[in-house]
């Protein structure tokens, strides 16, 4: 935990991509069971600040904190590592193993983590059934609509009881009504678990769901304004 | 109204929509015309898929291409050799101007054997053999260039002592098999009189014998065996990059192009893939034919300038290159549709069928048994030889259709295990058809190789039992002309001086025919009469030869076991009157020469020493017969030798024989040329197997790529959530070691099945050589590592966040 409470904080974050500056000394913080959400425009930097975050990709300067942990410093296997353990992931499109069922897709972190099978594949059952979805637990991600494909990502994000949860636009390739739902039941249970929840988003409809908004632009976290 | 296939008009005169897109020759044009166009303007990536294409098909091309060049090859070959011999002459010349003394004087040195021909001209104007400007006077020779190079080395000693002629000239090319050929022409002296016979020209009067069932039969299946998983490798090769071409049919059907039109776009593409790769295989086969001089297989070296494609069989492959390129494309295509927003594979729900697959090899099985009747019939006739042929060919054709099969039974079985495990196969349960075309061309060069393997180990085998025997006994025996008993004393008397030698023998021995015996002639003029062997040597030598109990210089003895003489010559008996000039041959020459083996010859026991010849029928001391009197006697010498004493007493024993008498030949094993060759044919096959298992792991380690390319995003999500990389690599090591596991399994059976059938047809025992099996089998599991390890730079590459980026 940082002074301030907060669970992961980056500070002064610069992060360039051959000419282009992709942040440009930003400033984030959240805190445990906190749900915040990035916005901005396609190209402003949310993304990048999120990857940064993560500790998937190493900002060229700043600071990152997490639990107490400078995450720039660590090794690559560390925080890969610390990515197993703490963090769970929810993106837009494309991130569900196409080979391996719904079932297995969501035990995947956890037998990545050194959990056994059958166990990890019981958790994955009570998060599918809790994300709603535990009727297409046997069908590959193909056989499945957007809807339910999201929330299995949801439920494998979850699935792990990481302590952050990044969610980049995990509802831009979905209809309002799943959109609605998945955002519903991923927040839903990020508080239930005291996880963060760093969602990046463009949408305000989404931001509505988070105690925090911040705006990046440019590269930097221009203004923060409470949650609704 | 201008579509993607250009300007068209809106309508028909009477108003009405066209129905559809323009049909017919026109439109097959144009629209192979825009895939070509695809195929070369799709930026670095575009050229890269095209490149990959045309380097896979090349490289098959250029096997192609050379094994269009066997025909001629051996036709050079065989002419080469036809033109500086003299074999098949049947009456020997009259000496004049334009006649030549020729004898042969092969040796061989370290196991290589070095070909000689000893010239005395009678005249001014002699034939001169190719490659040689005038033929080299008395203690002259002129050499080959190989053979230059190997007498100025540091090691080669004896060899310069051998030969120990001052060289005055080099054979030219058109003298020589090929460039690493050892040869040399010397001037004839009188050591090698007795071996030399009078020519009037060189060139080789007739071909060479028909070739032997065996040959024929190996021959075949090395066609068919080599070139199967050419075809396939070709067959793999046009389809590298083909996700990506089936995603941009797909933004083809997206702008009004329908389902025809994209087929024939595809078709396109792979067009100029195929061409690429016939102009890319004969660069390469050009490039690689000069390497093809410093080869020697079996024994035949060649030049480069002399493989050359047959301009028929060229032809083919250039015509069914491209055209089977087009048919494999459109093969593939029947199982993905094209569709606007993206491709669907049509999988099939119902699992793969097994009966074709099984039918297949089962007829390829039924054809090669049905020769077993008579294995010989496959020399007399072609349609045997087809037959053969079309049976190997379909057996390991069937293995390949058996092996999509076999990995979908067994990997739909497969369950649990680690993560990376479960990765693998869930992918190959899902896809593993890339994997299996791949893996198809392993499996049918591995089933073809370990035939192919064992036809030879079995022959091998029986070559080696021959010569076990006397290859174990450290002793060279030596055969050749000679005019009287004079010069094999002389020759036993310096040979055992020669440091090294423990001991030697020798005798003098020539043919005998019942007296007034005049044989019979074949249609060809040749005569032919019941012989038998007559020895003549002092009674020390005759000992060697038989339990002769006491003997003194005047005794003759008749051996009773001939030991396994196919013809007993029983007319050979104390009393009998025998000519000592046979008539045998073409021609006669002179008259009988009468000599009765006296009443007083005694019956004995003949002695038949391993890897010896016979003791002879007759067995006289000089003082009852002199060597003289015999009809072409040979000096038949026999030298016991000892390593420890002198390492190189093989080739100073050589050198002390090629000193006495040239044209003295070496009968024993020393060097057995069958090992040489099963030699050279275990590791032309290894060889052969292992670059057909690189090029399969070429197409392997493109399809890995392009499928990690596909699943870059995936790959990135895996690394955001932690995923280790050692656990991707694993899966990716398994999702290739499954199918090659399965393949080789195939292989093995397979290829010992035809090898077993086959050689049950030819009549032999069946010969396994596990190391053989268990090297190509290593072999492959190299390639399936390597694979993994080209893939992971890669992969790691992949993993990273740029996958993550949307915008």
């Amino acid at each position: 935990m940082t002074p301030d409470g907060s669970i992961l904080a980056g500070e002064g974050l610069y992060k360039t991509y051959g000419h282009t500056s992709a942040l440009d000394g930003a400033d984030f913080s959240v805190h445990p069971g906190e749900v915040v959400a990035v916005m901005g425009p396609s190209g402003s930097g949310k993304s990048t600040l999120l990857h940064c975050l993560a500790g998937i990709v190493r900002p060229d300067s700043g600071s990152v904190r997490y639990d107490g942990r400078e995450l720039t410093t660590l090794p690559d296997a560390e925080r890969s590592a610390l990515r197993r353990t703490d963090f769970g992931f929810v993106f837009q499109f494309g991130q569900l193993v196409p080979e391996l069922t719904c079932l297995e897709n969501v035990a995947l972190p956890l037998r990545l983590n050194g959990t056994k099978r059958k166990a990890a594949e019981a958790t994955a059952r009570e998060w599918l059934a809790r994300l709603e979805v535990d009727d297409i637990h046997g069908k590959r991600p193909g056989e499945v609509s957007g809807g339910q494909g999201q929330r299995v990502a949801v439920a494998r994000a979850l699935a792990g009881r990481p302590r952050v949860l990044f969610a980049d636009e995990p509802t831009g390739a979905l209809d309002s009504l799943n959109g609605e739902r998945v955002l519903t039941l991923l927040t839903d249970a990020a508080r239930d678990t005291r996880a963060a929840v760093v969602l990046v988003t463009h949408e305000p409809r989404v931001a509505a769901y988070s105690d925090r908004e911040i705006t990046v632009r440019d590269g930097r976290v221009r203004e923060s304004l409470a949650g609704l | 109204m201008t579509t993607l296939l250009g300007t068209r008009p809106t309508g028909s005169r009477s108003g009405r929509p066209p129905h559809g897109p323009p049909g017919g020759p026109a439109a097959w044009l144009r629209d192979l015309a825009m895939g070509a166009r695809f195929a070369v303007t799709g930026g670095r990536e575009g050229w890269f898929r095209t490149a990959l294409s045309a380097i896979g098909v090349g490289i098959g091309v250029a096997v192609l291409l050379l094994a269009c060049s066997a025909p001629t090859v051996l036709d050079a070959w065989h002419g080469r050799e036809k033109a500086r011999e003299n074999l098949g002459q049947l009456h020997e010349p009259r000496a004049s101007d334009r006649t030549v003394r020729y004898a042969q004087a092969d040796t061989t040195f370290h196991g290589e054997p070095v070909r000689g021909r000893l010239v005395r001209p009678d005249g001014a104007h002699p034939p001169v053999p190719p490659g040689i400007k005038r033929l080299p006077g008395p203690g002259e020779m002129v050499v080959s260039p190989a053979l230059r190079e190997l007498l100025a080395e540091p090691g080669s000693a004896q060899l310069r002592a051998r030969l120990d002629y001052k060289v005055v000239g080099t054979i030219g090319d058109n003298g020589l098999l090929g460039p690493r050929e050892l040869t040399f022409v010397a001037g004839l002296d009188d050591r090698s009189a007795g071996e030399a016979y009078r020519i009037s020209r060189f060139g080789k009067l007739f071909d060479p014998q028909p070739p032997s069932a065996r040959l024929v039969l190996l021959t075949v299946l090395a066609c068919v065996v080599l070139l199967m998983p050419v075809v396939v490798f070709i067959g793999t090769a046009v389809r590298f990059g083909g996700d990506r071409r089936e995603a941009r049919l797909a933004a083809l059907r997206l702008v009004g192009a329908d389902i025809p039109t994209t087929r024939r776009i595809a078709a396109g593409e792979a067009v100029v893939g195929a061409v690429l790769g016939l102009a890319a295989g004969l660069l390469f086969f050009l490039t690689g034919r000069q390497a093809v001089g410093a080869v020697t297989l079996w024994g035949v070296n060649v030049f480069p300038a002399d493989v050359v494609p047959s301009p028929g069989l060229a032809a083919l492959v250039a015509v069914l290159v491209p055209a089977a390129s087009v048919l494999v494309t459109l093969f593939a295509q029947r199982s993905v549709t094209a569709e606007p927003l993206g491709v669907v594979r049509n999988r099939p729900v119902a699992r793969r069928r097994l009966g074709w697959r099984l039918a297949l090899p089962l007829t390829g099985l039924t054809l090669l048994l049905s020769l077993a009747w008579d294995p010989q019939a496959v020399v007399d006739d072609w349609f045997h030889v087809v037959r053969l042929a079309l049976g190997a060919a379909l057996l390991l054709l069937g293995v390949t259709a058996l092996l999509p099969w076999l990995v979908e039974a067994v990997v739909a079985r497969l369950r649990g295990g680690p993560v990376p495990w479960q990765l693998a196969v869930r992918r190959l349960q899902l896809n593993s058809g890339a994997a299996q075309r791949a893996v198809g061309g392993i499996t049918v060069a591995v089933a073809g190789a370990i035939a192919i393997h064992m036809v030879f180990t079995t022959y091998q085998a029986g070559y080696a039992q021959a010569y076990e025997e006397s290859a174990r006994r450290p002793v060279i025996q030596l055969s050749g002309g000679t005019s009287d008993g004079q010069g094999t004393r002389d020759a036993l008397a310096t040979l055992r001086r020669a440091p090294g030698v423990t001991w030697a023998h020798g005798t003098v021995r020539a043919s005998a025919a019942p007296a007034g015996d005049r044989g019979t002639r074949d249609p060809d003029g040749y005569r032919s009469v019941r012989t038998a062997m007559v020895t003549v040597g002092d009674c020390a030598e005759l000992r060697r030869k038989a339990r002769i109990g006491s003997c003194r210089d005047g005794d003759v003895f008749v051996t009773e076991n001939r030991g396994d003489r196919a013809t007993d010559p029983a007319f050979v008996r104390p009393g009998v009157r025998l000519n000592l000039n046979p008539p045998e041959g073409y021609e006669v020459t002179g008259p009988p020469r009468p000599w009765t083996v006296p009443d007083s010859a005694r019956r004995v026991q003949g002695i038949r020493h391993p890897g010896e010849d016979l003791p002879g029928d007759v067995l006289a001391t000089p003082g009852a017969l002199s060597p003289a009197r015999l009809q072409d006697p040979t000096m038949e010498l026999v030298v016991g030798y000892d390593k420890a004493r002198e390492a190189e007493a093989v080739e100073r024993i050589r050198t002390v024989a090629f000193r006495v008498n040239p044209g003295l030949r070496e009968l024993s094993a020393i060097d057995n040329p069958h090992d040489r060759q099963y030699d050279g044919v275990r590791t032309a096959l290894f060889l052969g197997a292992v670059i057909v298992l690189l090029l399969i792991g070429a197409g392997l380690i493109v399809s890995t790529v392009e499928q990690l390319r596909e699943r870059r995003r995936l790959l990135s999500v895996l690394d955001a959530f932690g995923t280790r990389r050692a656990t991707v690599g694993w899966s990716l090591l398994w999702q290739t070691a499954i199918p090659v596991a399965l393949g080789l399994a195939l292989a093995v059976t397979a290829g010992i099945g035809l090898g077993t059938v086959l050689l049950t047809l030819s009549g032999a025992e069946v010969h396994l050589d596990g190391a053989v099996i268990a090297g190509i089998a290593g072999s492959a599991a190299g390639v399936v590592l390597l694979v993994t390890l080209l893939s992971l730079p890669p992969l790691w590459r992949m993993m990273r966040p740029d996958g993550l980026r949307t915008e």
